[in-house]
């Protein structure tokens, strides 16, 4: 008691205001939502009911979705799993010739995902697609949807959720401390026994965290079952916006996602367990950079060279079509034919002169950009909150809550967001959210929370705490001492982490199509409607236009924040992850 | 100048500092001597105000400043690492803190340059990025932006431990030199005893929170008035019973042969008498260690093993396993 009268004392009306706008902030974007959420699925008539549960069990359609996502995300883990760790072992251990362009390649899922990855996998590989008509004219009688169903969504997924390895296992690879593989050398230890007892064990603990994001990824499947799982093999989140949409399987959409949700937090908290074992650390006191291992038998050698290539042909041919197609004609989309002279930027024009064409974009990235702004302000505060006021009870309370929607799939979120916010609340000032621009907006921060959130945190804890005193100590004030040697040390943290929040948001599906406005679609809304089969095919034209534009922001963003001088100090800290 | 008075200083139940009674002279060099963990950054960081004193009170020039913030006591710090801003030049590194006081530009940018000249940094490194110096350049600015809004004290918090050894000794004298010409009163934090002993004009020897001894170097090297500090300052051997009796039978004193008894490697001559020796014990070499400077030996004499220390004269050089012997004044034991 005394404790807290001593606190209440230097509570200062700064302090106190800050305080209940992120009391605010929490309650009514993060908890009460969740918490509607669950009351609508148990509580629908005032009184507690497992009814849900019951028609949930009782409908086909939304059993077979949790079957399939059940069987999607571990087979993707091993699959996933499978390609990138070659991915990794090819770039940055063996020996392998055009190992810096096969990284490039294979880092293309870093500029392009979602949505547009799977539309452009579908281009080559779906009905009529640029393989499917080489396939048929070979055989003659070849089936035209080859490429739809459970085969067609390992396929897309595995090589579209590889970034997690190239970006965590990488690094984990590169911290490998080549002496030991040369002690393991000296000791007489063959090619493969280094792989299996040197590296590979230090890789563990990053690949066992890899894998359960995979898992998650798999579990919250959303544009690759979209686009070509088919009738047949639809998983948990296509479903629950098809029951999103329906007035009277509202609760089945909340239950479906709160299933989604728990079984997002138990793999979490497998994960956590797995990273509080933690990383092997090197006790070398000198550490010699990984020199890459020449492949001494020649025909493993070249088997590995052709894997590697062909690897590179999946990742890259996609990206390749999209940027060529993007100059051709409807007519050359329509039949997937390349006419060279008929190269034009006549789709560029045309999406740049049209308003209807070019606003998607424009929302997109106005969107992610005040998303991001925000998301790092009140991130930025919370963290500068609780370095100041360490092991205390709020700060505490503060960094969890902040954390809940890393526990949470994005469309529980959206759901959470759209199905309490659809009535007037005195809590949100009486305004009804749903269907307005603000509720996107207010998606978009709360799902970045927990990633801006855990990246910044570093930042703050990694500031060495001298500076702080040294500014005190030269006369300087708090909001002085932040404003001139804080903020400034970590800008280049927050700038980076802001830029891939950006980058994350520009081309989001699976928020957008619960919350996005009507008359302002996103982007990746707009890509959607024009990859239906039902639409205009002058449009995927038009797709691919905007791919294009996406993949050139991204890799702009992804080479100011990883490029350039910020290799050793921003890269490495974001991707310690 | 300072004075801190019955200072205890408590980390939740743990007390890092036990009733410290300190008086430091306005112009004096004044090191907080000891090992690791033993309360001498606290005291410093008392003194700047980064740690509140849970009892005691801290004064400086009479003027009661224990629960002033720390940015009102114009007090100067150099920490250990510098903890120069690294997103500044060296220029605004040394200005910020007259920036703080909100002191004209054009005064600003004369007092850096002259505080610049005086630490030794050229114009063209003002305008560099801190990373870009040498670690005795960052050692200068730190100390220039410390001393820059002319405080009457600075402080320094183990400045030279993060240097190699030589740089440390060229540093050790510049810093020195420094503080002969600013003429400021110096507080210094070191676990370096020889550190200690060539920089101060009085030393405050601390262990586990408590002060065992304050007092000039060479008070604090030959009269050490606690064990601990015997120990922690310089070389020594303990002397076993029976040596304390060997010592005691020539020369004809009464020394207790179970008291803890010490004497520094160089009161003990190898195969000579010094001026006033009058104890000469046989021993042998087990070892010697070559310095250039000096040769340190290990000898057994007495039923144990002893070291001492001689003036590498170019001659004279023992053999492991030659008799010699080990001659000693008794009045340079030290008994606890």
């Amino acid at each position: 008691m005394k404790k807290f009268k001593e606190r209440l004392g230097r509570l200062t009306p700064g302090k106190a205001v800050i305080g209940l706008l992120f009391t605010w902030f929490i309650l009514t974007c993060i908890v009460i939502p969740v918490v509607n959420l669950l009351g609508t699925v148990f509580f629908a008539d005032g009184g507690f009911s497992l009814e849900p549960i019951q028609k949930l069990l009782r409908s086909k359609k939304a059993m077979s979705s949790l079957k399939n996502s059940f069987i999607l995300a571990p087979t993707l883990s091993i699959t996933v799993g499978f390609v990138g760790i070659s991915l990794v072992l090819i770039t940055e251990y063996f020996d392998v010739k055009g190992a810096n362009i096969l990284r490039l390649g294979y880092m293309t899922t870093l500029i392009y995902g979602g949505i547009i990855l799977v539309s452009g996998y579908k281009f080559i590989y779906g009905a009529n697609g640029f393989l499917t008509n080489i396939l048929a004219g070979i055989f003659p009688g070849f089936n035209q949807n080859w490429f739809q169903g459970f085969w067609a969504v390992l396929f897309v997924m595995t090589f579209s959720c590889t970034s997690n390895h190239m970006i965590f296992l990488r690094n984990a690879m590169r911290s490998v401390d080549f002496q030991t593989v040369e002690a393991a050398r000296n000791m007489g230890a063959s090619q493969f026994t280094i792989l299996r007892r040197v590296v590979l064990p230090v890789l563990l603990p990053s690949l066992f965290a890899v894998t359960i994001l995979t898992f998650i990824t798999g579990l919250s499947a959303m544009s690759a079952p979209l686009l070509v799982g088919g009738t047949g093999f639809q998983t948990i989140n296509p479903m629950i916006k098809t029951f999103a949409d329906t007035q009277n399987s509202k609760d089945l959409a909340a239950l479906l996602s709160l299933v989604l949700g728990i079984a997002t937090m138990i793999l979490l908290f497998i994960m956590t367990q797995i990273e509080k074992k933690g990383h092997y650390m090197s006790v070398s006191k000198v550490k010699t950079k990984i020199v890459k291992q020449k492949i001494t038998n020649p025909v493993v050698n070249v088997l590995v060279h052709v894997y590697a290539y062909v690897l590179f042909a999946i990742y890259v041919l996609p990206v390749i079509l999209i940027v060529l197609f993007s100059f051709t004609s409807s007519k050359n989309i329509a039949t997937r034919t390349l006419d060279f002279s008929s190269f034009s930027l006549e789709n560029y024009r045309y999406l740049l002169s049209n308003t209807s064409n070019y606003k998607p974009f424009v929302v997109s990235i106005v969107y992610s950009a005040l998303a991001a702004v925000v998301v790092g302000a009140i991130v930025v505060a919370a963290c500068r909150i609780i370095q100041k006021s360490k092991n205390s009870l709020s700060s505490g309370l503060l960094e969890y809550s902040l954390m809940i929607p890393w526990l949470l799939p994005t469309t529980l979120i959206a759901l959470a967001l759209m199905m309490l916010y659809n009535q007037r609340h005195w809590y949100m000032f009486n305004q009804v959210l749903t269907g307005t621009m603000v509720i996107l907006l207010i998606g978009y921060v709360v799902i970045k929370l927990p990633f801006t959130m855990r990246m910044t945190k570093a930042a703050f804890f990694g500031l060495d705490n001298a500076l702080e005193d040294a500014s005190h100590n030269l006369g300087a004030g708090e909001w002085y001492t932040f404003r001139r040697v804080i903020f400034p040390s970590i800008l280049p943290t927050v700038m980076a982490i802001a830029a891939l929040n950006f980058n994350g948001l520009l081309g989001d599906y699976d928020m957008s199509i619960f919350l996005y406005h009507p008359l302002n679609k996103t982007l990746g809304v707009q890509i959607k409607s024009l990859t239906d089969e039902s639409t205009n095919p002058n449009n995927t034209a038009l797709t691919f236009v905007y791919a294009v534009l996406l993949m050139i922001i991204s890799a702009i963003v992804l080479y100011l924040v990883y490029g350039r001088g910020s290799q050793d100090n921003t890269t490495s800290k974001l991707t310690k992850g | 100048m300072i004075r801190l008075n019955n200072i205890e200083v408590k980390f939740g139940d743990f007390t890092a500092l036990h009733d410290i009674n300190v008086h430091v002279k306005e112009g004096q060099f004044y090191t907080f001597l000891g090992p690791s963990g033993c309360g001498k950054t606290t005291t410093l960081r008392t003194i700047t105000g980064f740690n509140a004193p849970s009892k005691g009170r801290v004064i400086v020039k009479d003027r009661d400043i224990t629960d002033m913030p720390v940015e009102k006591r114009n007090i100067g710090m150099v920490f250990q690492n510098y903890a120069l801003f690294p997103t500044m030049s060296v220029y605004e590194n040394i200005a910020f803190g007259l920036r703080v006081q909100k002191i004209e530009k054009s005064d600003i940018d004369k007092r850096v340059r002259e505080m610049a000249k005086k630490v030794e940094l050229s114009d063209q490194q003002l305008m560099r990025k801190v990373a870009e110096l040498s670690g005795g350049q960052q050692q200068r600015v730190a100390i220039a932006r410390a001393l820059v809004t002319n405080p009457a004290i600075i402080c320094l918090d183990e400045p030279l431990s993060n240097l190699d050894a030589k740089l440390r000794v060229q540093l050790r004298n510049e810093l020195k030199e420094m503080q002969n010409n600013f003429g400021i009163t110096t507080v210094y934090v070191t676990h370096d005893q020889e550190e200690a002993l060539t920089l101060s004009d009085c030393i405050a020897v601390f262990n586990n929170g408590f002060i065992e001894q304050i007092g000039a170097p060479n008070e604090i090297y030959n009269q050490s008035k606690t064990e601990f500090v015997c120990n922690f300052i310089g070389d020594i051997n303990k002397l076993m019973p029976q040596m304390i009796g060997a010592i005691a039978q020539q020369s004809g004193r009464a020394l207790d042969p179970n008291a803890a008894t010490y004497i520094r490697l160089e009161r003990l001559h190898v195969n000579y008498h010094g001026a006033h020796d009058v104890v000469t014990l046989p021993a042998r070499i087990l070892a010697r260690e070559y310095y250039g400077l000096y040769i340190k030996y290990t000898l057994e004499t007495s039923g144990q093993k002893v070291k001492a220390i001689e003036k590498n004269d170019g001659t004279t050089y023992f053999q492991v396993d030659e008799n010699v012997t080990i001659s000693m004044n008794p009045d340079d034991l030290m008994t606890y």
